[in-house]
């Protein structure tokens, strides 16, 4: 019996849940919100949810969607295009190859590993900042950035489990 | 024989798939290799092909911003109505103060004009400005930077200097047909010929992605202090001369800084500076004048 049109369309929606997700999330970030100090260390959404993903349902985000969501991020954000692609591939990476660590344990592992990430992250992206610019620049920043990410971490894998149970359970 | 062809099959075909995959992430990973590559040899294509990307989603980051703004004034109108009282009082103190500056600027400037004639001097040809609402703000810790809603359909050029009402912002540092991206004074690629307004010592406004840029090439001789007004001083023919940028601050370890008169992070509008295309002379003469300034 084939799936009628609804209910391929429906699977299909729900397939591409975490690349729409990711692509959201890379809006969400980039826009302004004028809180003073808020651009520079704002969290870093898309570094969550490419974790995220990659640990609970790594089938649903390959490696060409991350590597794309990079690149629209680096667009987007004016950084050098292919550096965030470069950093998400190599965190998906970790995370799926890692998963069975995280998965079915509890969430203060899992965090304590985004924790981890988020900040070898920060350190790739000032590294290879400080090449393309070709001069030091102060890692402060990226690693307040990675804190604030970490920090922050715990709210949106609360609404990722809730879409992961509420919305992907079937697929 | 059939399912054990088909299991074979499957032997073969799992390897493959896993091969693929390695090949797959292999390949993205030189790939992104390869456009920071060619966008640090600044590419046209690549910059064009970003343009295009920025150009689909600056809709859809117009719309998502303007709650973000609409929320920003709300709390900002709900401050300024607690302190009205106190700002009422300093507005009219300041009302007093600036009438009396008008009658001063006025009388310059008949003296102004009345010299200029006399002396048949060629002024200054005047800017058109274009106003533009600031869609994206960077959210990388290591760049400094902005995307506005308006681009080469407006008229927007790269080069162009991006100004709010208390001074300068950035320039115009890649265009798409309806947005652009601005790079801000603080960006540590940001260089900006400036000079000190008082002592007219030149010096160039070098961005280090700290709040406050680097007065670098100062002349051994030149004499700063704090507080002293930095402006452009259009050597290079891109910016228009006498735009406001900052004030000295000199910090303990010596190095000059100074404090942009923008306050970055409450950006809502940006005016770009259409200098050039009103005036084809002075790009005309822009040219050699800034080889010689190299």
């Amino acid at each position: 019996m084939n799936p009628s049109l609804s209910q391929r369309l429906d699977l299909l929606a729900r397939n591409v849940l975490p690349a729409m997700l990711g692509v959201f999330l890379v809006l969400l970030s980039t826009i302004p919100f004028y809180i003073p100090g808020y651009g520079p260390m704002a969290a870093n959404l898309v570094l969550m949810a490419v974790f995220y993903w990659a640990v609970h349902r790594p089938d649903l985000l390959s490696p060409f969607t991350v590597f794309l969501i990079g690149l629209l991020q680096d667009i987007l954000v004016g950084m050098p295009p292919g550096m965030n692609a470069f950093v998400l591939l190599l965190v998906r990476t970790i995370a799926v190859s890692q998963g069975r660590v995280f998965r079915g344990r509890s969430f203060i592992i899992l965090w304590w590993g985004f924790g981890m990430v988020a900040m070898a992250s920060a350190f790739v992206v000032w590294g290879l900042s400080a090449v393309y610019v070709f001069s030091l620049i102060d890692p402060l920043p990226g690693l307040f950035q990675a804190g604030v990410t970490t920090a922050l971490f715990p709210f949106l894998a609360g609404l990722f489990t809730w879409m992961q149970v509420k919305l992907l359970s079937q697929v | 024989m059939k399912p054990r062809s088909g299991s074979s099959v499957l032997r073969l075909a799992l390897p493959i798939k896993v091969l693929i995959q390695r090949f797959a992430f292999l390949f993205l990973i030189l790939a992104a290799f390869a456009l920071m590559l060619l966008s640090k040899a600044e590419t046209s294509a690549i910059e064009k092909v970003s343009s295009v990307v920025v150009d689909i989603f600056a809709p859809l980051m117009d719309g998502l911003s303007q709650p973000a703004a609409a929320i920003s004034d709300g709390v900002h109108a709900v401050r300024q109505l607690a302190n009205i009282h106190a700002e009422n009082d300093r507005l009219r103190r300041e009302n007093a103060r600036l009438l009396a500056w008008q009658e001063a600027s006025r009388r310059l400037m008949a003296q102004n004009q009345a010299l200029m004639a006399l002396l048949d001097y060629k002024p200054d040809p005047r800017a058109k400005y274009i106003a533009a609402r600031v869609i994206g703000d960077s959210g990388g810790a290591f760049v400094r930077s902005m995307l506005i809603n308006a681009g080469s359909r407006d008229g927007l050029v790269k080069g162009q200097a991006a100004m709010t009402g208390q001074g300068l912002a950035g320039r115009v540092i890649a265009v798409g047909l309806r947005s652009a991206r601005i790079l801000l004074i603080t960006d540590i690629n940001s260089r900006v010929p400036v000079i000190v307004q008082s002592s007219r010592d030149r010096a160039i406004l070098a961005g280090d992605n700290s709040r406050l840029p680097r007065l670098a090439f100062l002349p051994s001789n030149a004499f700063v202090n704090s507080g002293d007004i930095i402006v452009t001083s259009g050597h290079g023919g891109i910016f228009p001369a006498g735009l406001p940028v900052g004030r000295v601050s000199k910090s303990d370890d010596g190095t000059v800084r100074v404090n942009p008169f923008v306050q970055f992070e409450k950006l809502e509008f940006v005016r770009v500076i259409d200098y050039v295309s009103v005036s084809p002379e002075t790009s005309e003469k822009s040219g050699p004048e800034a080889a010689a300034l190299e």
